[in-house]
């Protein structure tokens, strides 16, 4: 196992072991078959100490139906309430798209690795991302601008497969307004877009970025991930400086099932944020 | 009326032009010339003859096919510093196969296609150093739609789905 310095696990607690309960306060529609489910934990003292950092997850549990890992997508600041933005492609999943608000649903975490907010201090950030892929760096977006001072130049740039599948559309103009450089690409352009249309990975040429104090931070589809590796390699930034963000089946969210299982890795216990020189060995691998 | 001055100016703004020797630049000066382009500027449709190669200097333009009962779907936007209308340098085709629209205001440098091809021809260096950018560009358009055909945001059938 390769030690990383970014790589802090979060202790063992109670919280991690067993569900517990939360009420669905509001439900935001996102995009075709997701949307973003506020959670609210009915034990008002939980609620006020829940802590988590950009990046992890929790293990959302529907009795009946079993449980599955969910990014945090809200503000690490907000202790009113969590965010989680849900695909509905599972058996848990699709459960969850059938809840209204006042619902209640367990909750298990925060579980994970988390993107090294303290370790980019000074630098420039260059986030990329598609798709689902955003939600788990919103967090780290809010970070940014609540401590903006402490970063330089900072640069999202998003794509997905059209305009209608974009993330937090409304959000963007208040993160321009935060000094970030917000940059939207989508796959396929109707006659009324006219933003940016191409892949993710293939407009990092556009941006001038400075390798030596440059941190790239990237999660979507491990193809988009991938193609965004090799552009960053590209322009010479250090293996040490990108971070991957991985989703792959996450079970158990404890490293004991083995279904997330990634070479010695296990996505929800080593990762799922991980620094790239970690997974460099293999991830470019067939089969892995 | 522009320049050639001012035709020099712009390309060397861009850095891939900032490697070519003076001398073969002032040939790709010889027969560009600047186009002011406005919001909504159809420059070609599908099917027009080729005649000019462009780099866009500002602004954006978006490549379209239309598809029968679907109308026009954009494929790709260029941006500054990049070029459209490649192939054009290489006909195979002797039409263009994607419509450009300027979907924001901008400027950008049009070369005359046979020229330019002509120029390869009398001069080698000059022709390797234009193929070579074109190979780079047809490179990068080629993993975009191989990106895009694949269709990277796909949901697939996740049988191990929560």
């Amino acid at each position: 196992m390769i030690d990383s310095p970014e790589k802090i696990l979060v202790p063992q607690s109670e919280l991690l072991l067993s569900p517990h309960w939360a009420e669905v306060m509001d439900i935001t529609p996102e995009a075709e078959g997701i949307s973003t489910y506020w959670l609210r934990f009915t034990d008002p003292v939980e609620q006020e100490t829940f802590r988590f950092e950009p990046g992890q997850f929790n293990m959302v549990y529907l009795p009946g139906f079993g449980e599955s890992a969910i990014s945090i997508s809200s503000d690490p600041n907000d202790h009113e309430k969590l965010g989680h933005t849900i695909r509905f492609v599972g058996n848990v999943t699709r459960a969850v798209s059938r809840l209204k608000v006042g619902d209640i649903v367990g909750l298990r975490g925060p579980f994970g690795t988390y993107w090294p907010m303290r370790e980019m201090e000074g630098k420039d950030v260059f986030i990329s991302c598609g798709g689902i892929g955003l939600p788990p760096l919103r967090p780290a977006i809010y970070h940014i601008i609540r401590n903006r001072e402490k970063y330089g130049k900072v640069t999202l740039l998003y794509g997905s497969r059209t305009s209608s599948d974009l993330m937090f559309p409304k959000e963007y103009e208040s993160w321009r307004n935060a000094n970030i450089d917000v940059e939207v690409t989508v796959d396929r352009g109707d006659a009324n877009w006219n933003g940016r249309v191409g892949v993710v990975p293939m407009w990092f040429y556009q941006f001038r970025i400075d390798p030596r104090k440059t941190a790239v931070l990237t999660c979507g589809p491990e193809i988009m991930i991938r193609f965004v590796i090799y552009e960053a390699m590209a322009r010479r930034v250090p293996v040490e400086s990108i971070y991957v963000s991985l989703e792959r089946n996450m079970k158990c969210g404890q490293g004991s099932c083995g279904h997330c299982q990634m070479g010695p890795y296990f996505i929800c216990k080593d990762g799922p944020v991980f620094r790239f020189d970690e997974l460099q060995s293999f991830f470019n691998v067939e089969e892995f | 009326m522009e320049t050639k001055t001012e035709v020099l100016q712009e390309l060397q703004k861009i850095p891939w032009f900032k490697e070519i020797k003076p001398e073969l630049l002032q040939k790709i000066v010889a027969i560009a010339h600047l186009r002011p382009i406005k919001l909504g500027e159809i420059l070609f449709r599908e099917g027009d003859k080729e005649d000019f190669l462009y780099i866009v200097i500002e602004g954006r333009i978006a490549l379209d096919i239309f598809i029968p009962h679907r109308g026009k779907l954009r494929i790709y936007t260029v941006e500054p510093w990049d070029l459209f209308g490649w192939s054009s340098v290489t006909p195979a085709i002797h039409q263009r196969t994607a419509g450009a629209t300027a979907v924001l205001d901008g400027l950008v440098v049009a070369i005359d296609s046979s020229k330019l091809r002509q120029a390869c021809e009398e001069d080698h260096e000059l022709g390797y150093l234009v193929m070579r950018r074109l190979m780079n560009i047809v490179a990068g358009r080629l993993l975009v739609t191989r990106l895009q055909l694949i269709d990277m945001f796909a949901s697939p059938e996740e049988t191990n789905a929560n």
